[in-house]
């Protein structure tokens, strides 16, 4: 049972002030829409309590499982938000699994500041990977990848 | 208005223990055992430590010196590997103020005839809260309180 900890930081700056990115986080349904819906995945549940203490969980199949893992695949994610100030900060913990075997924890904090007429966002997140040493690179590869679709959000709904 | 701030850190500590990996484990998992060395200062004034040891469950304990700002532990369970890993998620206040989040795992391996424990503390300090290292040396002083109860 190996496990490997890692950490990373992405830092984007979105020409939206800070209570337009924190409600992008807060609102269960555009929270949906940037975080969990994708092509190639097909949502089986998603559900927001935006609280301290309160919970996310989602389960998506992978559409391509098949071809990538040899079987049906199905993702589920759970988080508890340790602390919430309104428009500056999220810190959250959550595990990840596949199948219903958990390979990943994770400490994350989103820190939201003034930038002009804009906010800049520092995504900082330390993680426990079960599942060998390249589940940090997939993983801040998946979330860069969020955070386009939330930039992409955010100018859909200027 | 607080200026908001973080800090990031990660430190690892490890320990050999002339102890089997079971018997680490139940140190951890049993309440009452782990009530025994997950303690601060012998000095402090304590809460009673709860410890529902399951994924999911919540783990809290509270003290502090006499006198002097109370230390709250809120922790939940996130994985448990019977006798080889547990992850732990939890906050620290300070009295009212929440001064750090951290994501804390305990690796426990057979080491000849004992045990090697690896613990990795990952975690946020907040709004300016200088912990300089002070959260290092109390988990050694608690993985020094587990060696002691280990061998009585």
């Amino acid at each position: 049972m190996t496990t490997t900890h890692a950490s990373f930081v992405i830092e984007r700056t979105y020409p939206t002030a800070p209570p337009r990115v924190f409600a992008a986080w807060a609102d269960p349904e555009a929270k949906r829409a940037w975080f969990v819906e994708g092509e190639g995945w097909e949502i089986q549940s998603y559900e927001l309590d935006f609280r301290e203490g309160g919970t996310e969980r989602s389960q998506f199949r992978f559409l391509k499982g098949e071809e990538t893992f040899g079987e049906k695949t199905v993702f589920g994610n759970e988080t508890v938000f340790n602390e919430i100030v309104d428009n500056e900060r999220i810190i959250f913990t959550y595990s990840m699994d596949r199948n219903g075997v958990r390979f990943s924890i994770s400490l994350a904090s989103v820190e939201l500041k003034p930038a002009g007429g804009g906010t800049r966002l520092i995504f900082t997140e330390h993680g426990a990977f079960f599942d060998g040493a390249d589940g940090v690179k997939m993983r801040e590869a998946g979330w860069r990848e969020l955070l386009d679709k939330l930039d992409a959000h955010l100018a859909a709904n200027a | 208005m607080t200026k908001r701030s973080t800090t990031h850190a990660t430190f690892v500590i490890e320990r050999e223990y002339a102890h089997p990996p079971a018997k680490v484990f139940a140190a951890y998992a049993d309440p009452k055992k782990k009530a025994k060395w997950f303690v601060g200062p012998e000095d402090w004034e304590k809460s009673n430590h709860k410890l529902d040891f399951r994924v999911g469950g919540k783990e809290s304990v509270s003290g502090g010196p006499p006198g002097g700002p109370v230390h709250y532990y809120n922790g939940e369970i996130w994985d448990i590997v019977e006798n080889e890993r547990i992850v732990i998620g939890y906050d620290m206040h300070l009295d009212q103020t929440r001064i750090s989040v951290s994501l804390g795992t305990t690796e426990i391996r057979p080491n000849g005839a004992g045990a090697r424990l690896i613990y990795t503390e990952q975690g946020v300090y907040l709004d300016g809260y200088d912990d300089a290292g002070s959260r290092e040396r109390g988990t050694r002083e608690l993985l020094d309180q587990l060696e002691t109860f280990l061998n009585t």
